[in-house]
């Protein structure tokens, strides 16, 4: 009897562990344009790491500052989202991404103090232009509300994300004798500005350059 | 005469551990890594595999740290800016001589700063490190646009410079105790002397 059981659990072992994740999810349905929509910038680079540039330079300069940002990143993309299907508007815009990245790079190394206004403005035109480079994502089926909206919550969740981290990764350092989280986010500012540096030269001059 | 006796139960158990073993395997994956992953696979990887490019790294962060503030948290965050300057020139193909023997060089100069305690004014040690970093940042530079995805790969090596600084710095931390510092040495000079073996090996490949 012992052994039959060991067989079982052994055969059953067999038959379970070769078995892959089921895919239950409703990306085959309706709703699927707006996983879409999200997920299209989480799975381009560009659009990853210059969201989280601003957001980490955003919540550097703490939640007074970068508080509008919460607002305008997601109204942003689905401006831009909405120029490019309106207007036709095809932007991929390469090098502006670079730059962007860069900059942004920089601005958190170098520790700017950059103005309210100012970071919204570019945290807007930022937007604005992602949102246009995403819109070239659209197929003629795709249903435009849902994909716009998902690229909107998907903007709004990271930036919002991101910049609360932050947040919360500074205050747990005020009053204390040491910066080294600041000095941290700095770092972090550098590689970021690296990276811009190199993908601008890459794009300017790279083999692809036109 | 005596039975031969099959022992069913132990062929049993044999053949069922052999199935969940197979079972268990999956598909081999034979191929190159391509797209994001594979870039940035290669980025992180080109730093670590490249033993003169990594000890010189560690050696930046292990000075840094001796030398105190500012050298501490400025290092890490102008490295990679300066490096990826290089990195330019390497994408560019613009020709740097002698790109092998500075690297080399460049970890024997951070080792044995590292080794002697070198104290020098935060300038000059930032000039030095400049210098050596565009040769770095080229080196990695030059690989760049062959890669599965240029942008991942920046992305790679530059994250695996930063965590080797990191890496550095942290074994800095040991100068707190004494022994921790004759350690520090003690790696400094191990570092010093594999950048000797390193500078004799490319000068003699230029021979």
């Amino acid at each position: 009897m012992r052994n039959l059981i060991k067989l079982l659990i052994a055969g059953l072992a067999a038959l379970i562990v070769p078995v892959g994740s089921a895919h239950a999810h409703l990306i085959g349905t309706r709703f699927g344009d707006f996983y879409a929509g999200a997920f299209h910038p989480l799975t381009d680079l560009n659009d990853v790491v210059l969201w989280i540039a601003l957001g980490l330079l955003a919540g550097s300069l703490g939640a007074p500052r970068s508080r509008w940002l919460v607002v305008l990143f997601p109204f942003g993309l689905a401006a831009g989202f909405a120029l490019a299907i309106a207007d036709g508007t095809n932007f991929s815009g390469d090098v502006a991404n670079a730059t962007l990245i860069a900059g942004l790079g920089l601005a958190l190394a170098a520790g700017l103090r950059l103005p309210a206004p100012l970071l919204g403005l570019v945290g807007f035109a930022l937007a604005v232009m992602r949102g246009i480079a995403n819109a070239a994502a659209v197929e003629p089926a795709t249903n435009l509300v849902l994909f716009g909206a998902g690229l909107a919550c998907a903007g709004y969740a990271t930036i919002t994300l991101t910049m609360a981290i932050v947040i919360a990764f500074r205050r747990a350092e005020a009053g204390a004798t040491s910066a080294w989280r600041g000095i941290a986010l700095r770092a972090l500012g550098g590689w970021i500005a690296a990276i811009g540096l190199m993908m601008v030269g890459f794009t300017l001059a790279g083999p692809g350059a036109s | 005469m005596r039975q031969f006796a099959f022992p069913l139960g132990t062929a049993l158990r044999g053949g069922l551990a052999l199935a969940v073993f197979i079972s268990l395997s999956q598909p081999a994956f034979a191929h190159e890594q391509a797209g994001i992953a594979g870039g940035f696979a290669s980025g992180f990887l080109h730093p670590l595999t490249g033993l003169d490019h990594m000890i010189a790294m560690v050696a930046v962060g292990i000075w840094g740290a001796q030398l105190g503030m500012p050298a501490i948290w400025v290092l890490p965050i102008t490295f990679p800016i300066v490096m990826a300057m290089g990195g330019v020139l390497g994408i560019l193909k613009l020709p740097l001589p002698f790109q092998e023997p500075v690297i080399a060089l460049s970890a024997l100069v951070l080792g044995i700063a590292v080794a002697v305690r070198l104290k020098t004014p935060f300038t000059v040690a930032a000039a030095i490190v400049a210098v050596f970093a565009i040769f770095h940042g080229y080196a990695h530079g030059a690989e760049l646009p062959h890669a599965a995805n240029p942008f991942a790969y920046g992305i790679g090596f530059v994250v695996a410079t930063g965590l080797l600084h990191l890496c550095g710095i942290s074994i800095g931390l040991l100068l707190r105790w004494p022994i921790g510092d004759r350690l520090i040495r003690g790696m400094g000079a191990a570092i010093a002397l594999l950048g000797c073996y390193f500078l004799a090996r490319s000068l003699g490949g230029m021979a």
